[in-house]
């Protein structure tokens, strides 16, 4: 052990560099970067955010939501509504976007939250087809298949946001400013003890820990997050249509986060990276682009159920074992 | 499970690998790039498949050079989704820089994908998107549909039906988007001109695939003259056979909207349907020198014949080439390449001669048309009447008809009480020629 101590903080710092460079790269991305690498990014981020929400559920409660993307629509279809058809200046349309997300979030809880496993992925595939649905079939508020077009994307303190490189700043800083909290958050007691009852509901309840609250909770936090890259993706590509919310959306993202290895922090964040990447190299290459990217998913889902975190992590840990092998005894190899 | 949080350094290091794996777009100084952007892949692919078959033609006759320029198209797949239409408009304009954009199918697309592209001064020739307000309400002179509008065909079949058929009454069943009310919007208009009473409108989600209830809700005792089926594709094909299947055939006769009886899709309906009535800018027996051109050679490159997807978009990358020839390949000032789209003499277009009014819009002929069965057993659309030059105002005055509020599930009205006086009377109303005179 005293021997690796020393390798261990070199290894920190290595990543440390390697953290800082790709800060740096990403903040001065606008420099170098080209216009469509910015429309990009932005697609990462607010697909991100749902990713984090999808993310948390899963990594950090271990529940499978399929209502998230029902979030990421209903603050895109408010924004649309209060900000684009009747011209409510900035802030007013986005929190009253997140507000209705907030509220909505705590009625389903509230009735999905006394279910586990199954029940609970039915329940909540169900209020998300009803939201999806409604969206889709209300033609004289939503414009039905239609959506609302015409978003355009705010000034803030004086800042163009219709300009790529500012929007993508305020994406970037906003995606920082959830991973900083999501990373307290899971840190906390309310993580630990939401991770404590990933593992044993029954337990945690019997310890005194407030089990269904705190459930309701991790549930209304996590739609906020996609509420606010329901925000984003409104803002960016200037539309809401029912797509939002649909249900193979939702298993995208889901796919997404399983990519990336849902119960490593970073994992949704990866899967987002590589997705959204992957989509726009590859639908370059083929018309059959929607092939090759699920023969992707489907091969590296099979070949690392712990996603793609979970390789890199045996591969870390191969190689830290194969520099351990001069310096332990012959004898121990057994 | 551990939560393993601080593990891993690969989150940053794919970030960087993205950045550098982007795709750089290399652009050549003779080299002029078109993008296309339509419905390739999902439920509409078929309609996406076509344009391209039209599209490709018209390049291979060009040999993808113009002015000593090499033409060269990029694709980009939207799945008739309207904010991934926006998302791929953006990476034709961003990264592909494309100098012309083209294709769309649906009308919501082809406004939102306009809307996008307002203030970024790159011309947009919309091939199948029939939204009217694209080149009216909405327009900027960036905007060139040497196509159709939603309603021009089908005023012109609305206004035929009630005052040469003499029909008085119409139950109106449609998918719920805009393209499916400027095709209402259009055949209220002429239906209750021409001496209609009332065209009934009911509307139904896309897709829909069960129509029981739709159907067995039909008030058979209300005198409708006909049901109008205002929809297209798959729906149509649903509806159409169901319509059958319930024996309605026999009892209220079915009428279509441009696009239902269209094929490939009117090759999977019954034959019951022999005699329904539909109007649109092509037929599939016309017998002129330019069509039969276009459709022995269209027939030659793809095995099979030619729809009006296909047809509309090979008129439009026709266009678009003649347009480029006539700046002698120079694409720089697009402000100049719009203009000079404008201009284009599109006299000899397969389905009939085609110019552009001050909106960038098609005045052409518009065909009625009913299925008929050909001696080798198979259905076609049948021309029997021609209107000449009618435009996308139809026969009324431009300014009169922008004042009227957009097509919409519930506007223009219902009834011919409720329709403004304006909108009822005009100075000079349709001619009907038989067909290929």
């Amino acid at each position: 052990m005293t021997g690796t101590l020393l390798q261990g903080s070199s290894l920190r710092r290595l990543r440390l560099v390697v953290a800082i460079a790709v800060v740096v790269a990403l903040v001065t991305l606008p420099a170098y970067g080209g216009q469509y690498t910015l429309t990009t990014f932005i697609r990462t981020f607010y697909f991100g955010f749902l990713a984090l929400s999808v993310g948390l559920l899963l990594g950090q409660g271990g529940m499978i939501s399929l209502t998230q993307t029902a979030f990421f629509g209903i603050s895109g279809y408010v924004v649309g509504l209060l900000g684009a058809e009747r011209g409510f200046p900035f802030p007013l349309p986005e929190l009253a976007g997140l507000a209705l997300v907030a509220v909505v979030a705590l009625l389903f809880a509230l009735v999905v939250m006394r279910t586990h496993g199954i029940v609970f992925l039915m329940l909540t595939l169900a209020l998300g087809q009803i939201c999806w649905s409604f969206a889709r079939q209300n033609t004289s508020l939503l414009h039905g298949w239609a959506g609302i077009p015409d978003i355009q994307p705010p000034s803030i303190f004086g800042v163009d946001l219709t300009q790529n490189a500012n929007f993508y700043w305020m994406s970037l800083a906003l995606f920082s400013l959830g991973l900083l909290f999501l990373w307290r958050l899971v840190q906390s007691p309310f993580g630990l003890a939401l991770n404590g009852i990933r593992e044993s509901p029954r337990r945690m309840s019997a310890l005194g820990y407030p089990v269904f609250w705190l459930r309701v909770a991790v549930f209304v936090i996590a739609a906020i997050y996609a509420g606010v890259g329901g925000i984003l993706a409104a803002w960016s590509s200037g539309i809401v249509t029912p797509t939002a919310l649909q249900l193979s959306r939702m298993i995208w993202i889901l796919l997404i986060v399983i990519l990336g290895g849902s119960q490593y922090f970073w994992g949704p964040v990866v899967g987002a990276v590589i997705a959204v990447w992957l989509d726009v190299i590859v639908s370059q290459l083929t018309p059959r682009y929607n092939t090759v990217i699920g023969i992707v998913f489907v091969v590296v889902i099979l070949l690392a159920p712990n996603g793609i975190l979970g390789v890199w992590e045996r591969i870390t840990a191969k190689r830290r074992a194969l520099r351990q092998v001069p310096a332990a005894p012959p004898d121990s190899n057994q | 499970m551990k939560y393993k949080a601080t593990r891993t350094t690969l989150a940053p290091l794919v970030v960087a690998a993205g950045i550098i794996a982007m795709p750089m777009g290399a652009s050549a100084a003779d080299e002029i790039k078109i993008g296309m952007l339509s419905a390739f892949t999902g439920t509409f692919a078929s309609f996406g498949q076509l344009q391209k078959e039209g599209a490709v033609m018209a390049l291979e006759e060009w040999n993808y050079k113009v002015a000593g320029k090499t033409i060269k198209v990029i694709y980009a797949d939207d799945q008739l989704d309207n904010e991934l239409a926006v998302t791929k408009a953006k990476q034709l304009v961003e990264q592909d820089k494309v100098d012309v954009v083209t294709g769309l199918v649906s009308g919501d697309e082809g406004l939102s994908v306009a809307s996008y592209m307002k203030g970024k001064d790159i011309p947009i020739v919309p091939m199948y998107s029939a939204s009217e307000d694209s080149t009216m309400r909405k327009w900027y002179p960036f905007v060139v549909r040497p196509t159709w509008t939603g309603a021009q065909p089908m005023d012109v079949f609305g206004y035929w039906l009630s005052k040469v058929k003499g029909l008085k009454k119409i139950y109106m069943i449609g998918e719920d988007y805009s393209y499916p009310y400027n095709q209402a919007g259009g055949f209220k208009r002429g239906f209750l001109r021409g001496g209609g009473v009332e065209v009934t409108t009911v509307w139904h989600p896309v897709p829909t695939s069960d129509y029981s209830s739709i159907i067995s809700s039909i008030p058979l005792d209300k005198k409708y003259d006909a049901v109008l089926y205002n929809g297209a594709g798959s729906d149509a094909v649903a509806f159409v056979k169901q319509y059958v299947e319930f024996g309605m055939q026999s009892k209220i006769p079915l009428l279509g909207q441009s696009n239902t009886f269209e094929k490939p899709d009117l090759d999977s309906m019954p034959q019951q349907i022999v005699g329904a009535y539909s109007a649109h800018l092509t037929a599939d027996d016309m017998n002129t020198p330019n069509w039969n051109k276009f459709r022995d050679a269209f027939q030659k490159r793809w095995q099979h014949s030619p729809s009006a997807a296909s047809e509309f978009a090979y008129g439009s990358m026709e266009l678009i080439l003649r347009a480029i020839k006539a700046r002698n390949g120079d694409v720089t000032d697009k402000a100049a390449l719009a203009a000079a789209m404008h201009k284009v003499d599109l006299s000899d277009e397969p389905r009939g001669p085609v110019a552009l009014d001050e909106y960038n819009a098609a005045i052409e002929n518009v065909y009625i048309r009913e299925v008929a069965v050909g001696s080798d057993g198979v259905m076609y659309n049948k021309g029997l009447f021609t209107a000449k030059n009618v435009n996308q105002f139809g026969p009324y005055d431009s300014k009169i008809y922008m004042k009227q509020p957009s097509d919409g599930p519930s506007s223009p009205p219902d009834l011919r009480a409720d329709m403004p006086r304006e909108m009822l009377e005009v100075a000079k109303d349709y001619e009907f020629v038989p067909f290929g005179k």
